[in-house]
Order: C-alpha cells, then sequence, then structure tokens
C-alpha cells in the first residue's frame, strides 16, 4: 500500500458516531486508542490496579451507553471521553469505604510500569508536549490543577491543605487552566498532535 | 467557579447554584466546555499503562447486553456521576411543572347544581396527595443528599491522611528494601549549595530522589537525571525545582540502569534529552 493510499486516521467523533450507531468494532478501535492513556490516568488517582481496571471497564461501558451524549459542537471525542473518565474516577475514589481503602493500600505496592512507547509515538510526542507546557506553569497554579486533578480535592480543601484564601485558590485554577490552554493552542488545532 | 466545575473540584454545596446559573446562560456553558477541554489535557501526564487483556475481552463481551440510551436533551457533555450533583437544566424542571393538575376548575365544569362535578373533586384530591407526595419526597431527598455529603467529607479526609501514609511508606520501604542503595551528590561549580541524595532499590529500580539549592531552571528548560553506567549516560526523567530551590522526583529506574555507580543531574530543554548536552549541577556516587 503506498503512503498516498493509506488511510488517515478516523478521528475520534467519526468513532463516537459510529459507536452510537451501536457498532461494537467502533467501541474496541476506541478502547485500543486511549485504554492506555485512559488506566494511567485512573491509577494516578485510585493507586490500585484492580479497582483502576474496573473503573476503565465502566467508563467504556458508559462510553457504549452514553455515546450519542457526544456533541462534536461542544468539543473534542477525546475531551469527553476523559472528561467522563475522570468523574467515575473521582466518585469512585469519594466513595468507596475508608477503611477498605487504608488496608488495601498498607498491603499492596503500586508501580507504574512505563508502556512500551515504541508502539506509540505519537502518544509520547503528545506527553511531552503537554509535560512540556505544564513545566512552564507557575508552581502554585500547577499544584492546584495537581490537587483538584489527580488528588479528587475539592476547592475549599486545597484551600485548607495550602493554607490559602479560597478565591486564591480559584484564581490560580482559572489561571492555570487558561495559562495551559495558550500555551498548547497551537498543538490544540494542529491536526498532527490530535490534542 | 467555572474552573473548578471543569476539574470536579466543587464543593458539595455549589452545585445547585451552578447549574442553575449555566441554564440560562450560555456564554458560560461555553466557557465550561473550554475549560473542560484544558482540564482534559492535565490527564497527558499520567504515564500510559497497558491494561491486561482480560479487562479487553470482559468489556467487549457485555456490550451485547448493554443497552444504549437515547440522547439525554441539554446534559449533552456532561458525565453523568452519582457522587457529584448531575447538572440539569432548568428547561428540563420546567416541562415537568407542566403535568401538576391545575388546582381550580374551569367554570365550564360546574355541574347542575352550581356545585363543582364529582371528576373536577377528583382531579383536585389527586393533585393535593400528588403535591403532598412531592413534598415529602423532597424532604427526603435532601436528607439522603446531605448524608451523602457528610459521607463524602468523611471519605475524604480518610483518603488524605492515606495518600500521605502510602507516600511516606513508599520511602521507608525503599530503605528497608534487601538491595538498596543511597549516592549522595554534590553541587559542581555552577551551583556550589547545590546538594541532593539519591535513594533506590536495585531490584526494582524504584527511586527517590531529593534535591535542594537548585537555580530556577530558566524557560524551557529543565534538570535532567542520569544514570552513569559502564561510561554510558543513560536518561533518567526531568524535573524542576519549586520555589525555595528544592526538588522530589519519584523515578523508576529503567534495568540498564539499575547497577549503575555514578549519577548526575545535568540541565537540559523541558523535554528531556537522550545524551546530556547541559551544564552538570550535580554529581555524585554510591
Amino acid at each position: 500500500m503506498s503512503s498516498s493510499e493509506r488511510a488517515q486516521p478516523t478521528s475520534d467523533a467519526d468513532i463516537l458516531r459510529a459507536i452510537a450507531r451501536g457498532d461494537e468494532a467502533a467501541l474496541a478501535a476506541l478502547y485500543d486508542r486511549y485504554s492506555a492513556i485512559l488506566l494511567g490516568l485512573l491509577l494516578r488517582i485510585l493507586h490500585d490496579r484492580p479497582e483502576a481496571e474496573d473503573v476503565l471497564q465502566e467508563v467504556f461501558l458508559q462510553v457504549w451507553r452514553r455515546a450519542r451524549d457526544f456533541d462534536e459542537a461542544r468539543g473534542r471525542g477525546f475531551t469527553w471521553l476523559v472528561t467522563l473518565a475522570r468523574s467515575r474516577a473521582i466518585d469512585r475514589l469519594r466513595s468507596i469505604d475508608a477503611r477498605t481503602r487504608a488496608a488495601a493500600a498498607a498491603q499492596r505496592e503500586v508501580r507504574e510500569e512505563a508502556a512500551d512507547a515504541t508502539d506509540d509515538v505519537l502518544h509520547s510526542e503528545q506527553r511531552a508536549v503537554v509535560q512540556a507546557a505544564l513545566a512552564r506553569l507557575p508552581e502554585e497554579q500547577r499544584r492546584a490543577l495537581w490537587l483538584a486533578y489527580y488528588d479528587g480535592l475539592t476547592q475549599s480543601e486545597i484551600a485548607a491543605r495550602l493554607n490559602q484564601p479560597l478565591g486564591t485558590i480559584k484564581t490560580r485554577m482559572r489561571s492555570g487552566l487558561i495559562k495551559l490552554r495558550e500555551l498548547l493552542r497551537e498543538q490544540m488545532q494542529s491536526a498532527r498532535l490530535m490534542l | 467557579m467555572l474552573a473548578a466545575a471543569a476539574l470536579d473540584a466543587l464543593d458539595a454545596n455549589d452545585g445547585d447554584t451552578l447549574a442553575a446559573h449555566l441554564a440560562a446562560c450560555p456564554e458560560c456553558r461555553g466557557e465550561l466546555d473550554k475549560l473542560r477541554a484544558a482540564a482534559a489535557l492535565l490527564a497527558y501526564d499520567a504515564a500510559p499503562i497497558e491494561p491486561s487483556p482480560d479487562t479487553r475481552a470482559r468489556l467487549l463481551a457485555q456490550l451485547k447486553t448493554t443497552p444504549q440510551t437515547p440522547r439525554t436533551g441539554g446534559a449533552a457533555n456532561e458525565p453523568a456521576s452519582n457522587g457529584a450533583p448531575a447538572i440539569v437544566p432548568a428547561a428540563a424542571a420546567a416541562s415537568s411543572a407542566q403535568n401538576v393538575l391545575p388546582f381550580a376548575p374551569t367554570a365550564a365544569r360546574r355541574g347542575l347544581f352550581g356545585a363543582r362535578p364529582l371528576v373536577a373533586y377528583g382531579a383536585l384530591a389527586a393533585s393535593v396527595a400528588v403535591a403532598a407526595l412531592a413534598v415529602t419526597a423532597a424532604v427526603l431527598w435532601s436528607q439522603n443528599r446531605q448524608l451523602h455529603r457528610e459521607l463524602t467529607r468523611v471519605a475524604q479526609n480518610l483518603h488524605e491522611t492515606q495518600q500521605t501514609l502510602v507516600a511516606v511508606r513508599a520511602e521507608r520501604d525503599l530503605f528497608a528494601a534487601p538491595d538498596s542503595h543511597t549516592a549522595e551528590l554534590a553541587g559542581t561549580d555552577a551551583a556550589a549549595h547545590a546538594h541532593a541524595r539519591l535513594i533506590y532499590d536495585a531490584d526494582t529500580g524504584r527511586a527517590i530522589l531529593v534535591a535542594a539549592g537548585l537555580p530556577a531552571p530558566p524557560p524551557g528548560k529543565a534538570y535532567q537525571l542520569w544514570f552513569i553506567a559502564d561510561g554510558k549516560p543513560l536518561p533518567g526523567d526531568v524535573f524542576t525545582t519549586d520555589a525555595a530551590g528544592r526538588a522530589e522526583l519519584r523515578e523508576q529506574i529503567p534495568a540498564a540502569g539499575r547497577h549503575a555507580q555514578i549519577f548526575a543531574v545535568t540541565l537540559e530543554p523541558q523535554t528531556g534529552a537522550s545524551a546530556p548536552t547541559g551544564q552538570m549541577y550535580l554529581k555524585g556516587t554510591t
């Protein structure tokens, strides 16, 4: 197959539309495309491999059920998917019986083993670009975003943790997201990176 | 408040206020979508990890018995989550209000004796009963929400404690591991007052680097850790310093680097380098 015949990668929106029509192969395709990124995210939030894989399944079942809700006019497929995944993770985090969690965490050591990077040059490139932008955020904004995004804290909890007024935390979160968007504006519009 | 919503970091009480506002404000809905897109970028920081093949198989097997729901009007792109308040547009609430029976029958319904016909009385009684039930349901629902919030708060507090515990245990375990090593790194001329300590488990590769006294890297640059084995530097992760010149890096050393005897930190481009190109700031041995 010559390079001119090779098809452009199917967009996330196309895949989601196919899923909405009941196409199981499309769901499998979306899973194959994003399950590693999502599992990485879920593990960072839940710190528990079996739990994270469980939520991963839940997320894709939710995608299957609610694919018709995705509205391309309002944002990217990946944004919808990641927002859904994170929401489920935070719910799970906040609802788990605390005592069970403490006992389990004490016995388990979580290892983060990097996925085979050579398989997925695009994703490692995306990750490098985003990490570079993140490193350029002022430390206090990055900290606030982290505590919210990966530790699942609410804004009041972040304010308490950092010993700052609530208003300051709200500003930091907002400025951080806006700055991130600015830093990655070009890449977010580029078809090549599909950010 | 929109940034917090985009990050799912709203406090329990804010959800309803925000939902009410969003129902009436298309600009804010648009802004929230943009902020969610920015928040989604944060997901890229996590290292991708291949799930077990089991998970894929189990997922696909369940599809046949999982129904797809038709589009839920107005709530598009808002992930329905069980704990946080669902953002329901006011339009949905308004349309359900139209189903409540009118309290007073119209004049045309008056019966022969000038009294209201039985049918109208029945409708009246039914609407009163419905209203009473609705009030009871609302009270119970509100109490339930409150209890749920309490529970969530307690769980969150405990979660924070556990997080700290897990981190402290990880460090302690590193010290206790049978094949554990420590390397002290000293500052070079570029940063005479810098100092770092690397603790690692040569068995698993888990490592922690704690550094102090490093100058803040200029924009576009970051520090990078190197493991030098057989004279060949192997790249580690990049990191930056906090306002006080301190840095902490949790690292997973690749197999080839676990028996390195020399370690160094250089200043590299932010995205990291595959071979050291920049000024060296710290160097040390086990």
